[in-house]
């Protein structure tokens, strides 16, 4: 409406029938409600302006990293055995071959899954029995896989009290 | 308290001020909301202290009792705050404020809350030595508060929009959901009964 149309005796009988306000209560209610959710600042809707700019760019690379570690660690991590070994294979044949002629059996290429199924069985094994696997080890030569597992084994084991006797066997001459 | 400031009916202007809260005439309320939609608390206490006094007659005004005006009054003010995230200033706050009071109202219309004004609420300012002219001024305003009440609905929710508000035919049009001709003609027909009543009276 125009402003023209505007009667001032119209509203100046209108402002006399009152100028009721809210009550204090309902001012408090609806300032508290107010302040509370300022306190949780969801992240707005619609781009950020001024100082929080920062925020799209800073997330957007973080997302990029994640995901580019991920990838990375899953392909590490999933790679199928260069000579086909699976899991079972593995470790029937380190059960089958001599211990002693482990080290030149497949030197170069010590699949990981065969050393992975070694550790997994060497948490399934109890103390003793995974201190005599790595003396094993020791002695036919294998000694970074002992020290890997030695390591592994004081780390489940803190407390552990080893024998004078094992040590001997088992710790890098 | 604090909160005895409103802005007068002309500019806009906050003219008193109690209290901690200062009065920032010169931010418009699009910016104080985007503040308040960035956390900034302080901005929305000014906003509600321009608004709060005419928000709620404009709703005590086209409701029928009082409680009702004051739980719909803080129902408008919840729904800004849960739509700060939401805003963006694509018209003036005012209008935005004044959409959602009419939508609770047109909820409140349909359960059958049908608005007048208060009758026996209504008191003649000031107080005059003379009780019959005391009588006779209470008697025109009740008039004026009798033709306020029998104004059709949509022409009242248009005068108070305008009177209260200070919205223009257009925003009114956007606030209630009509054409810009049809708030016109409702402001038009309004006005025209109303200034018979002062006429009258």
């Amino acid at each position: 409406m125009a402003e023209s149309e505007r009667d001032p005796n119209v509203s100046r009988r209108y402002r006399e029938l009152g100028a009721e306000e809210p009550p204090r209560a309902l001012d408090e209610a609806v300032l508290a409600a107010s302040r509370r959710a300022a306190e949780l600042h969801p992240a707005p809707l619609v781009p950020p302006t001024g100082r929080r700019r920062w925020y799209f760019p800073l997330a957007a690379a973080a997302v990029i990293v994640l995901s580019v570690a991920l990838t990375w660690h899953m392909q590490h991590e999933e790679r199928p055995d260069p000579d086909g070994v699976s899991l079972s294979e593995a470790t029937q044949d380190r059960q089958a071959a001599p211990a002693a002629a482990a080290p030149a059996a497949k030197p170069a290429a010590e699949p990981r899954t065969m050393q992975r199924a070694m550790r997994e069985e060497a948490r399934t094994e109890t103390p003793e029995k995974q201190l005599e696997r790595i003396a094993e080890l020791r002695q036919a030569g294998r000694h970074e896989e002992a020290d890997r597992l030695l390591a592994e084994f004081r780390k489940r084991y803190p407390d552990y009290r080893i024998s004078e006797e094992m040590l001997g066997k088992i710790e890098r001459k | 308290m604090f909160l005895s400031g409103e802005p007068t009916r002309s500019t806009g202007a906050c003219v008193q001020e109690l209290g901690k809260l200062p009065c920032v005439e010169e931010v418009p309320d699009e910016q104080l909301m985007l503040a308040y939609r960035d956390g900034d608390a302080g901005a929305f206490e000014t906003l509600y202290v321009r608004h709060r006094a005419r928000l709620f007659r404009f709703l005590l005004r086209s409701i029928r009792q009082r409680a009702a005006a004051e739980e719909l009054y803080q129902e408008v003010w919840m729904r800004v705050i849960e739509a700060r995230g939401r805003y963006a200033p694509q018209a003036r706050f005012t209008t935005w404020l004044y959409t959602i009071a009419q939508r609770l109202l047109v909820d409140q219309w349909r359960r059958g809350a049908l608005s007048v004004v208060p009758l026996d609420l209504v008191e003649v300012e000031g107080s005059s030595p003379d009780p019959a002219r005391h009588a006779e001024a209470r008697q025109t305003l009740h008039k004026f508060a009798l033709a306020l009440e029998a104004l059709p609905q949509a022409q009242r929710e248009a005068f108070l929009l305008h009177e209260e508000a200070g919205l223009t035919a257009v925003e009114i049009a956007a606030a209630t959901g009509c054409g810009e001709e049809a708030a016109k003609s409702r402001l038009r027909y309004a006005m025209a009964k109303l200034k018979a009543a002062v006429d009258d009276g």
